[in-house]
């Protein structure tokens, strides 16, 4: 037997391509250049797709295939292409600037990888009869802690490209979730919920367009005329 | 194949109007669109009722009581918006708000009376879509298809203050809807050990219902967690409701009508969905203490945005998410009573809200303006017809007796009463008649009062028939529902009342 067909390689690569996510997730916490934080969620968009070839390779599940040629299509070259062109076209490719600096935003996606491990801990059953190359622990809580420092991310940022940003990488929390806990839910749902990432995104991508020809600007914090 | 009808006439009609060249063909097909698109929810509210369920490509698409009363509400109000839109949308390319850079009006309104006639049928197939689908996942899909169609609706006059509704509104409805995902993908997970194998049946209600009670309850409890707060997001249950009042004052009136009424439901809906899955894995305890907190809530969160209120329309935004707290109420009081109280004030409402956006609609055209200050009252002398039924509307919409809204929120509050949540109810007695006083007194403010010395408005028929029927339909509806909608509302509320 070769040893990439021994499913303890597959369960390793797994945790260290999960692993790697997580790292490029706080990478683009404290990342204060646009372009490079959009090449960041390229790339973690393109391990995801690495995650989920491997998962349908080990469990002879040929819809996860598609799925993960749906991701590489739309998550690692269609939206960042987009958001590129658009961020050199509107010429904000200084920097960003968060609303909290980075010392403490690490800090902070600490803390959350943490709430992360406990909520996992607690749907872990040793118990129970494990599949070839089933995901630990460890996957389940390393999509929660995407989650959640994508949701802070979004909170964090001021520009409107950045709040993009961080709300699709909050989404590769959940897809890494979703291929994860249930080697992909059924195909029919996957192909929607893509297409609906590239439509949001290019709906979004629209508006901050016009919210910087608007405003001249793209700092949502200059949003605050309606209240009440 | 009654299904197939529903979904396809507004998505033609979308196709349609796209491709058109003259005003007078997209108002038509508009039209046209509405009444079939009525007349086929009616016709499978009438297939339901005969056969129970109705399914086809292999439960692909589905529909049973609630399914049926949700789509028939939705294409009521997109049937009476349809018309006033033709004269609102006129009444705005005269006043040149279409294209106020031009002072050439007529073709350059175009693209904008394009824009919304393309958009809002393919809006109201997404609303249509989220009832019918079977697949749990194709719901989510469509209930977020409709954000992403509405949002250019938002954006449709393109001030400065619209941009930034549209974007609250795309950011915390994804937001929330991501949760709502997530909450997804963890009821299946709950479900995949009870279920077998994977099969792209796995994620459909109508198979998940029959396995309920055998899914994981820990992961389904945190389920149930995420999908509250994300469909809670998308109905704008506080503390998640900011981008509402946003979004209702700047879309143009029908579309703010149709997102007040039609979007919340189907929100409600998906949240009902869920919730008789959750209840039939944990008992209804833990859900209804999740549901009464965040029902109440929004009804307070709205008592004092609508005593302090300084615009028309955030105030009926206001008045929305007092309604959808105790939607939400009603469903979390539970049992067969709560149920039916929830889906009998759901219909009410949908009866009850395009009145008052109507009739505020028709006030803002004539006064230029949606603040409740400058309007500065007489609003009675100007609008004869209008300012009665604005009156009228509030009444209604406030629960006063006899109308149906006053039923409902008796019900709720009678299920509260009956069942173990006793300081939950009375709070909700007190919420009430705080909004009942701001919100008359609001709208008195303006309807009341002596001449400003304008003349009186022509009437305009596309604008008016809409406030006519509606008033009529709501004082009728006070006393009487027909027996066929009854029985349509009282089969969903079985549904609903699920005991584990």
């Amino acid at each position: 037997m070769h040893f990439w067909q021994d499913p303890q390689f597959g369960n390793r690569m797994i945790t260290l391509m999960a692993a790697l996510l997580l790292v490029l997730q706080i990478m683009m916490v404290t990342q204060r250049w646009l372009i490079t934080s959009i090449r960041a969620f390229a790339l973690q968009s393109f391990l995801l797709a690495c995650i989920a070839t491997t998962i349908a390779y080990y469990n002879n599940a040929p819809h996860i295939y598609a799925a993960a040629a749906l991701m590489l299509v739309v998550k690692v070259i269609l939206l960042p292409v987009h958001f590129e062109r658009l961020a050199r076209h509107i010429e904000i490719h200084q920097e960003i600037e968060p609303l909290v600096n980075a010392p403490i935003s690490v800090i902070t996606a600490g803390l959350l990888t943490l709430m992360a491990y406990v909520v996992a801990e607690s749907f872990h059953r040793p118990d129970e009869p494990l599949g070839p190359a089933s995901l630990g622990h460890n996957t389940l809580a390393v999509a929660i802690a995407i989650f959640l420092i994508g949701f802070f991310m979004m909170l964090n940022r001021r520009k409107a490209l950045s709040q993009v940003l961080a709300l699709l990488s909050l989404e590769n929390g959940i897809f890494l979730a979703a291929i994860s806990l249930t080697y992909g839910m059924p195909m029919i749902v996957e192909v929607g919920i893509f297409f609906d990432v590239l439509v949001g995104g290019v709906v979004l991508a629209i508006l901050v367009h016009q919210i910087r020809d608007t405003f001249d600007s793209m700092d949502v914090s200059r949003l605050t005329r309606l209240k009440g | 194949m009654t299904i197939l009808l529903i979904l396809s006439i507004p998505l033609l009609a979308c196709g349609l109007t796209a491709i058109l060249r003259s005003r007078q063909w997209m108002e038509v097909i508009h039209l046209a669109s509405a009444a079939l698109s009525f007349l086929s929810a009616v016709l499978l509210a009438g297939e339901v009722l005969r056969q129970g369920t109705v399914s086809i490509g292999n439960g692909f698409l589905y529909a049973d009581q609630l399914s049926a009363l949700t789509a028939l509400l939705t294409a009521f109000v997109f049937l009476l918006c349809a018309p006033y839109a033709v004269g609102y949308l006129r009444r705005e390319e005269a006043d040149q708000r279409l294209a106020p850079s031009s002072d050439t009006h007529g073709t350059d309104a175009l693209p904008k009376l394009r824009m919304y006639y393309t958009l809002t049928p393919l809006f109201v197939f997404c609303m249509f879509l989220v009832v019918v689908a079977n697949n749990l996942g194709v719901m989510w899909i469509a209930v977020e298809s409709t954000t992403l169609a509405s949002i250019f609706l938002v954006t449709f006059y393109g001030r400065p203050t619209s941009l930034e509704a549209a974007w609250k509104y795309a950011m915390i409805g994804s937001v929330g809807l991501s949760m709502a995902l997530f909450g997804t993908v963890l009821t299946y997970y709950s479900a995949r050990m009870a279920l077998g194998g994977d099969s792209v049946s796995a994620l459909n209600w109508s198979v998940l219902v029959l396995q309920a009670p055998h899914f994981d309850k820990g992961v389904m409890r945190l389920a149930f967690i995420f999908i509250l707060l994300g469909f809670g997001t998308k109905a704008g249950m506080a503390p998640m409701h900011t981008w509402k009042p946003d979004a209702y004052s700047e879309a143009p009136i029908p579309i703010a009508t149709l997102m007040a009424t039609a979007v919340l439901n189907c929100a409600l809906y998906a949240l009902a969905r869920f919730h008789v899955l959750t209840v039939l894995c944990l008992g209804p305890a833990f859900a209804s203490n999740l549901l009464i907190l965040f029902g109440l809530l929004s009804v307070g969160v709205a008592v004092p945005f609508i005593l302090v209120q300084r615009s028309s329309r955030r105030l009926l935004a206001y008045s929305s998410i007092d309604n959808g707290g105790i939607m939400v109420l009603g469903l979390g009081f539970g049992g067969a009573f709560g149920a039916l109280a929830m889906l009998l004030h759901m219909t009410y409402h949908t009866v009850t809200k395009p009145l008052l956006f109507f009739c505020v609609g028709n006030a803002q055209q004539h006064t230029k303006s949606d603040s409740l200050r400058a309007a500065a009252g007489g609003l009675i002398h100007a609008l004869p017809i209008t300012a009665p039924m604005l009156m009228l509307g509030a009444l209604a919409v406030t629960g006063t007796p006899p109308f149906g809204l006053f039923q409902s929120e008796f019900m709720v509050l009678r299920a509260g009463f009956a069942g173990p949540y006793m300081g939950a109810a009375v709070l909700l007695v007190v919420f009430l008649v705080a909004i009942f006083c701001g919100f008359f007194h609001q709208i008195s403010q303006i309807v009341l009062g002596p001449p400003r010395g304008v003349p009186p408005e022509p009437i305009c028929l596309w604008k008016t028939a809409p406030v006519i029927v509606l008033s009529i339909l709501v004082i009728v509806s006070g006393f009487w529902l027909p027996a066929p909608l009854y029985q349509l509302v009282d089969g969903a509320a079985r549904i609903l009342a699920v005991h584990p």
